[in-house]
């Protein structure tokens, strides 16, 4: 974060105002000066994102610099104002930063007892790729986002077993030791495929195999009727 | 030859990279497909003509370290194809007919697809976990 420094207040929001009439009104988001902290030129959607989610979580989040902020009424938001491209370092830096971010917001979540653990898995798991191909996303950020959904509607889980796709993505299981099995594919876009073996009591010689796709929001009642909790919640 | 299929009472392999094996494990997400891909790459191992099972993973594993960078944990499975394609046959809803077909690459004249996977994979991923055979390490 850098240094606060008086003398330039003017100048920072001098340059904000020229922005706001060069690019209309279509770049420029109202907000309370109170409300913003202080990051430099770009980046700021996010970073109120995540202020707002980690209040919420009840984690605190610093805001500096709000005195000097006091007499400004808009800012502007000069990600879609850059002119220069994005190199796939870039993208590559970004995904990486959201990439840890997430895994930082696994070790916080408040309800769970393996939570350190679990973001440890992840961490092991994005150096795994990073040690065969450097240049590789490591975790897929959207499946990433949406194990986490997952984690935060469903804090009662057992630790799950978690993998790799090929396309980076979050797949998830547990097993017990009656061969049964619930294995979830965490995809890109809220969605999951999921798979579920389990014995057939009436016939022990064989077994039920269900596999769908549901929304991650409401995988876990999808699959309620076949005594999934009864094996996986703690 | 390209195109031809693998008999049932061969073995095939298939290389599992360590984020698909974590603690050594072997998920079933090492039995999935790409986005993109056709078919699930394995390597023949009847095609490397080799005396025993040990010197055909060794000569796996000097394809798999020519090819790309293999990470530390990575491992080789073995795989019956008979039993893989009998497996996924009788117990998936649609009865699905797996195809082992010989997909020869110039720097790799064993490589070979498992086809016919892209529905349900998540579901024929796990039931091809249930037959792995035998799990080697791909660096000795």
């Amino acid at each position: 974060m850098p240094e606060v420094i008086l003398q330039e207040k003017w100048k920072r929001f001098e340059a904000t105002q020229v922005s706001s009439i060069a690019y209309g009104d279509k770049y420029i988001e109202p907000n309370p000066p109170s409300d913003y902290p202080y990051t430099g030129a770009w980046n700021l959607r996010t970073l109120s994102l995540q202020k707002d989610k980690l209040s919420h979580m009840g984690i605190p989040f610093n805001i500096s610099a709000t005195a000097n902020q006091a007499e400004s009424d808009i800012l502007t938001i000069s990600w879609n104002e850059n002119k220069n491209p994005f190199t796939q370092e870039d993208l590559l830096e970004r995904a990486e930063d959201q990439i840890q971010e997430y895994i930082f917001r696994i070790r916080a979540l408040p309800a769970f007892h393996y939570q350190e653990s679990l973001a440890s898995k992840l961490v092991t798991l994005l150096n795994y790729e990073k040690e065969e191909d450097p240049s590789s996303i490591g975790i897929a950020v959207d499946s990433l986002r949406n194990f986490f959904n997952f984690l935060r509607l469903n804090p009662n889980l057992k630790n799950p077993i978690i993998s790799l796709t090929p396309d980076n993505n979050i797949y998830a299981s547990w097993r017990s030791a009656n061969n049964q099995v619930f294995s979830i594919h965490f995809l890109s876009n809220d969605n999951t495929h999921f798979v579920l073996f389990k014995p057939n009591e009436r016939h022990p010689e064989q077994k039920i195999r269900v596999s769908g796709t549901a929304t991650t929001d409401i995988l876990m009642e999808t699959v309620m009727p076949y005594g999934i909790l009864d094996w996986i919640a703690e | 030859m390209k195109g031809d299929k693998i008999p049932d009472q061969d073995h095939i392999t298939r290389y599992c990279k360590p984020s698909q094996a974590p603690d050594g494990n072997i998920q079933p997400s090492a039995f999935m497909l790409r986005v993109n891909e056709e078919s699930l790459s394995v390597n023949w191992l009847g095609y490397l003509n080799c005396i025993n099972r040990e010197s055909e993973i060794a000569a796996v594993r000097e394809i798999y370290k020519a090819k790309f960078k293999v990470g530390a944990t990575a491992k080789i499975v073995v795989l019956n194809v008979g039993e893989v394609r009998q497996k996924v046959l009788n117990e998936t809803p649609d009865r699905r007919n797996l195809d082992v077909l010989h997909d020869p690459l110039t720097d790799d004249a064993s490589h070979s697809g498992i086809y016919n996977l892209k529905q349900d994979n998540e579901l024929i991923a796990e039931l091809i976990l249930e037959t792995v055979r035998d799990i080697c390490s791909v660096r000795e």
